[in-house]
C-alpha cells in the first residue's frame, strides 16, 4: 500500500495488455488483446481510455474521480483485484508483461468489466448501514467523542465501496449468501462508533448465518482493499465484540472460545474436546469414526491423560495481562494495529517521535447527546 | 443527496436520478473540510464567516446569500455530525477546526483529509435510511417543458438502454461542476456540466461563468488535487530557488491566502523561470511524519501513486489547476431559477455565494445548505402543486434526436474534439485572460462545436452505451464553453479567477459590481445581460492579504 510509483516524466512506453469482453447482448466472451504507446505515467484506466478513444468505443468500464476516492473502477488484473486509477503501468510495461483484465468476481458481468453492483449493495443495505443514535436527532450541538474513540472506526471509515474485496472474497464464492466484507467492515463502522446506541441488536443480526462466522479467514480482502480498510480485520473485531456481548451461540464463536480456555488451562489446543466444544456433543458423536482414524494415523495426540504444556504459566500470564488491560473487544485489536503500524513506520523511517501513544485498558466513555 | 433527504422528510415524493452511483460523486474527492463557524478552535461568529466569504469573492457575492449561508452553517454541520459524520475531534472531543485560506478564524471542520468522503457516505446512509427511490446510473439528457414550467427529465439508462422520462412536479439539479473543460483539472470524468447545460436549454440563464477557480496545489500531469489542508496544517510553497515566495505576494497571509492570489503568484513564478519543471514545490516535511499520517494520510498515498514522492521526505510538485466554477445556474436563495419548478444547488449553481472567487471549504458548505434550502423548497411547492405531464411530443423529440445521433456512421468521434477544447481553455482561458486568446478560443470552441454537429458514436449497443454518454457530455461542454468565452470577453476588469493582467489588471466596481448572464436565443447563439451585486453592509474595499 506504501510503495511509491516513479515520478512522471517525458518519455512513452509501449504496452499490450488482454480484456475479457462480453456482450450481454448476444452472451459472446472474448479474450482481446490491444496494443498502446503512452505517456510513461499511465495508469490502468489511463490505458483503458486510449483503447476507448482510439480503437474501440464499445469497450465498457466505469471510472470517474481517477483518484482512487469514487470506487468505480474496480477490475481484476491478472486475476486479482485492482482499481484502475490506482496502477500505475510503468514497471509492468517495462518487463514485457501482458496483463489480463477481467471484470471483478462474485458478481454478474453486465458488459466487459461493467459488473452488476446491486448484489452488492443488497448486502450493505442488510446490516442497517446507518447511524442509531437511539434517541430523535436533534442537531443542537455536535456529541462530545474523543479523537480516541473516533479512532475505532478510523479504517472502516475509509471505505470507498469499490468492491474489490467481495471481488476476492473465497467465502461468498461458495456462499453467495455470506454478507462478505465490505458489508461486515460497514457493520464494524456503526458498531465501533461510541455514538451508535445498536451495538447488541448489530451484533446479533451479524452473528446469524452467513454472517461474521462464515468468513474463512482467507484475508485475501485485507490483501486486495486499495484503501486499507482491513475488512478482515474488521471481521474478527465484529467476532471480538460479539464474544466481549456474551453474543457466542454461533459455532464460530464456541470454536474462538475454546482455543481461549484450552490454551488458558493446559497451553495447548486440546483437538478432542474442540468439535464437542464447538459443535456440541451429538455432532461430535458421528464423527468419532473419523476421530480415531485419526489417532490411528497418529494425527491426533491421545485425549487422556490431558497433555499440559511445560511452562503452561506463561499462557496464563499472558491471558491475564489482556484481561487486566481490558483488551477485550474491538478496542484490543485497534491498540493492536497501532501498534502495529508503528512498527511497521519505524521500521520503514527510523524512530518515530511523538508516536500517539497507546493506553491499554482505557475503555472510552460514552458518547454524550 | 442534501435536498432530497430534505425533501423527503418534507413530506415529499422523492427520487435521486445520478449518472453514476451516488457514493461516487465528485464531492467525495473534496478533502479539506467544511466551512462553519462553531467557534470550536478560537473564537468565531457567522458575522466575522460572511466577512471572509465577501472579501473572497472579491465583492462579486451576493451578500443576502453570503449571509444565509453562514448563519445556517453551524447548524447544518451539527446535523451531520448528528448523522454520523465522522469528523476530526478536538482534544476535548468537539469538531475540529483547522486554518484556511483567507479565513479569519480556524473554521474548517474536518475528517483527516477525506472530509468530502465522510460527508457523501453519510448523506448516503440516510438515503438508504429512508429508502428514496434512486435511479441509479440514469443520464439525464433533457429537461421537460410543459406549461411553463419544469415536469421532470428524460434520461438514457445506462445499465438497460433506452430513454426514459421521469416526471415531476419539482426538479433539483445538483450535477456539480464542469472541470473537465480543462485538461489539467481536479475535477473527475464525470464533471462535464451537465446541469448547467440542461438549465440553459430550457432558458435559464447562466450567471458568471467566466469564473473558474483554478486551485493552487494540484498533481501534475492530470491536475489529481493536493487539498489546501496541507497549508492549513502549515506546509509551505517554494519556488525552484528554494524561496517561499508568496511572501512578495500575499505577506501576511502567505500560503493561507485566497486561491485565487496564490494560483496567479504560482503562475508567475513559472511563467518567469523560478518553476520546476512547470511546478511550484509543497513541502510538507517540517510537518513531521506524525502529522502527515494522522491528518493527511490521503496526501501522502495521492503524492506517492502519482508523482511518485512521499511528502515525508521531499516535496511535492505542484501546479495551478481547474478546480471549481463559481459560476452556474442562477438561482435565488432558494435554489429557485426563473423556470417554475426547476431548482439547482451546490456547484452547478450559482446563487452567487463565492461571487469571482469561492474560499477552501465554502463548497462542501454551500452544497449542504443550499441543497437543504432547495429541498425544503421544492418540496413545498410539489405538495401544494398537482399535475404532472410529460408530453408524449417532447419524449418523440428526443427519442428521434437521439436516433439520428446513434445512426450516424461516417464521421468523426468525439475524444479529439473533447481533448482539443481542454487544451485551448487552458491555453486562452486558464489563470490569465487576454483579449486576443479569448477571442481566438471563441473562434476555436465554434470550430469545434461544428465538428461536434457531424460527430460519431461507435458503440450502438443497448447495454453501458458510456461511448454514447460520453459523446452527449462533450455537446453540454462546448455549449457551457461559449458562454464562459462570451462573459469573459465582456468583463473587461481583472476581480478574482478572472485576471486580465495585460489590458485591464484593476478591478472596476464601477462598471462590473454586476453578474454576467448568459442565455442562448433559438439559433444557439449566447446573449449577455448584466445584473448588480446584491450588497447589504460590506461595500467594497481593496482586497489584500
Amino acid at each position: 500500500m506504501s510503495s511509491i510509483a516513479p515520478a512522471p516524466g517525458s518519455t512513452t512506453i509501449e504496452l499490450a495488455l488482454k480484456v475479457w469482453r462480453y456482450d450481454a447482448e448476444t452472451g459472446e466472451k472474448e479474450l482481446k488483446r490491444y496494443e498502446v504507446e503512452a505517456p510513461d505515467w499511465v495508469t490502468l484506466l489511463d490505458v483503458l481510455d486510449i483503447i476507448k478513444d482510439q480503437q474501440d468505443g464499445s469497450l465498457a468500464y466505469r471510472k470517474s474521480c481517477r483518484m482512487m476516492i469514487c470506487g468505480s473502477c474496480g477490475m481484476r488484473m491478472d486475476g486479482a483485484a485492482v482499481l484502475a486509477c490506482k496502477t500505475r503501468m510503468y514497471d509492468i510495461a517495462k518487463a514485457g508483461h501482458e496483463p489480463v483484465i477481467s471484470p471483478m468476481g462474485n458478481l454478474p458481468v453486465v458488459k466487459d468489466l461493467v459488473v452488476d453492483m446491486d448484489p452488492f449493495w443488497g448486502k450493505i443495505r442488510a446490516v442497517k448501514p446507518w447511524l442509531d443514535p437511539g434517541y430523535d436527532e436533534v442537531a443542537e450541538k455536535e456529541r462530545v467523542v474523543s479523537q480516541q474513540q473516533m479512532n475505532v472506526i478510523h479504517k472502516e471509515a475509509l471505505c470507498i465501496m469499490c468492491g474489490c474485496c467481495v471481488s476476492e472474497c473465497n467465502s461468498m464464492e461458495s456462499d453467495p449468501e455470506f454478507l462478505g466484507p465490505a458489508a461486515l467492515a460497514k457493520g464494524m463502522r456503526f458498531v465501533g462508533d461510541a455514538r451508535d446506541h445498536a451495538d447488541v441488536e448489530r451484533l446479533n443480526e451479524y452473528n446469524q448465518e452467513h454472517g461474521i462466522w462464515d468468513c474463512t479467514r482467507c484475508y485475501f480482502c485485507n490483501e486486495r482493499c486499495p484503501k486499507g480498510v482491513d475488512p478482515r480485520d474488521a471481521i474478527a473485531k465484529l467476532g471480538a465484540e460479539s464474544i466481549k456481548q456474551g453474543i457466542d451461540h454461533d459455532m464460530g464463536a464456541k470454536h474462538a472460545k475454546w482455543f481461549v480456555r484450552s490454551a488458558l488451562t493446559t497451553g495447548w489446543l486440546r483437538e478432542t474436546e474442540l468439535v464437542p466444544k464447538t459443535q456440541g456433543v451429538v455432532s461430535a458423536i458421528k464423527q468419532t469414526k473419523f476421530a480415531l482414524g485419526l489417532l490411528k494415523r497418529g494425527k491426533v495426540p491421545p485425549p487422556f491423560p490431558p497433555h499440559v504444556a511445560d511452562r503452561v504459566g506463561e499462557a496464563r500470564a499472558l491471558y491475564n495481562l489482556v484481561k487486566e488491560q481490558g483488551r477485550d473487544g474491538a478496542l484490543g485489536i485497534v491498540q493492536g494495529e497501532h501498534a502495529l503500524g508503528r512498527i511497521e513506520f519505524t521500521e520503514e523511517a527510523g524512530v518515530r517521535e511523538n508516536a500517539p501513544e497507546i493506553q491499554p485498558g482505557v475503555e472510552p466513555p460514552h458518547a454524550e447527546g | 443527496m442534501r435536498a432530497a433527504i430534505e425533501a423527503f422528510d418534507a413530506g415529499a415524493d422523492v427520487a435521486l436520478l445520478s449518472k453514476i452511483h451516488p457514493v461516487r460523486s465528485h464531492s467525495g474527492a473534496a478533502e479539506g473540510g467544511i466551512n462553519a463557524a462553531l467557534g470550536n478552535a478560537s473564537e468565531d461568529d457567522p458575522e466575522t464567516h460572511a466577512f471572509d466569504t465577501v472579501k473572497g469573492s472579491d465583492y462579486l457575492g451576493d451578500q443576502d446569500a453570503i449571509q444565509i449561508l453562514c448563519d445556517e452553517a453551524p447548524a447544518d454541520v451539527y446535523q451531520l455530525e448528528n448523522w454520523g459524520a465522522v469528523f476530526s475531534r478536538t482534544d476535548d472531543g468537539r469538531i475540529a477546526q483547522r486554518p484556511f485560506g483567507a479565513a479569519g478564524a480556524p473554521r474548517t471542520a474536518y475528517a483527516a483529509d477525506i472530509t468530502g468522503h465522510v460527508l457523501v457516505h453519510v448523506l448516503y446512509e440516510q438515503v438508504m435510511k429512508r429508502d428514496i427511490r434512486t435511479y441509479e446510473e440514469y443520464f439525464a439528457w433533457k429537461l421537460v417543458m410543459n406549461d411553463d414550467r419544469c415536469q421532470g427529465v428524460i434520461a438514457w439508462d445506462l445499465l438497460n438502454g433506452g430513454l426514459k422520462s421521469i416526471g415531476a412536479k419539482t426538479v433539483i439539479l445538483a450535477t456539480g461542476g464542469a472541470g473537465r473543460l480543462y485538461v489539467g483539472t481536479t475535477n473527475a470524468y464525470s464533471c462535464t456540466g451537465d446541469g448547467m447545460a440542461l438549465a440553459l436549454q430550457v432558458g435559464v440563464p447562466l450567471k458568471d461563468m467566466e469564473m473558474m477557480q483554478f486551485h493552487p496545489t494540484t498533481l501534475a500531469p492530470t491536475g489529481v488535487l493536493i487539498t489546501e489542508g496541507c497549508r492549513g496544517e502549515g506546509a509551505y510553497l517554494l519556488n525552484s530557488e528554494d524561496d517561499r515566495f508568496l511572501k512578495r505576494y500575499a505577506p501576511n497571509a502567505m500560503e493561507l491566502a485566497s486561491r485565487d492570489v496564490i494560483s496567479r503568484a504560482e503562475q508567475t513564478e513559472i511563467d518567469e523561470g523560478r518553476g520546476v519543471d512547470g511546478n511550484v514545490l509543497l513541502d510538507l516535511r517540517h510537518l513531521g511524519p506524525d502529522r502527515i499520517l494522522e491528518r493527511l494520510h490521503g496526501t501522502r498515498e495521492l503524492s506517492m501513486t502519482f508523482a511518485g514522492v512521499d511528502p515525508i521526505y521531499e516535496p511535492i510538485p505542484v501546479r495551478p489547476g481547474a478546480h471549481y466554477h463559481m459560476g452556474g445556474v442562477d438561482t435565488d436563495v432558494w435554489g429557485l431559477t426563473n423556470v417554475e419548478g426547476l431548482y439547482a444547488a451546490g456547484e452547478c449553481a450559482c446563487v452567487s455565494v463565492h461571487g469571482a472567487n469561492r474560499l477552501g471549504g465554502n463548497a462542501l458548505m454551500e452544497t449542504i445548505t443550499y441543497g437543504k434550502r432547495a429541498g425544503r423548497h421544492a418540496a413545498e411547492w410539489a405538495l401544494a402543486n398537482t399535475t404532472v405531464e410529460v408530453p408524449p411530443s417532447t419524449e418523440a423529440d428526443a427519442e428521434r434526436e437521439l436516433r439520428q445521433l446513434l445512426d450516424r456512421a461516417q464521421g468523426e468521434r468525439p475524444w479529439k474534439i473533447r481533448d482539443e477544447l481542454a487544451q485551448t481553455m487552458h491555453e486562452n482561458f486558464g489563470v490569465f485572460r487576454r483579449e486576443d486568446q479569448m477571442q481566438r478560443q471563441g473562434e476555436i470552441v465554434a470550430g469545434l462545436r461544428e465538428r461536434y454537429e457531424r460527430v460519431v458514436v461507435e458503440d450502438k449497443g443497448q447495454v453501458f452505451n458510456n461511448d454514447l454518454t460520453q459523446a452527449l457530455e462533450l455537446g453540454f461542454l462546448l455549449e457551457l464553453a461559449d458562454c464562459m468565452i462570451v462573459a469573459g470577453l465582456a468583463r473587461k476588469e481583472s476581480r478574482g479567477a478572472h485576471a486580465r493582467p495585460h489590458d485591464y489588471p484593476d478591478r472596476d466596481d464601477e462598471n462590473y459590481m454586476k453578474h454576467t448572464l448568459v442565455t442562448v436565443d433559438t439559433d444557439g447563439s449566447p446573449e449577455l445581460e448584466w445584473r448588480d451585486v446584491t450588497t447589504t453592509k460590506w461595500q467594497p474595499q481593496e482586497r489584500k492579504y
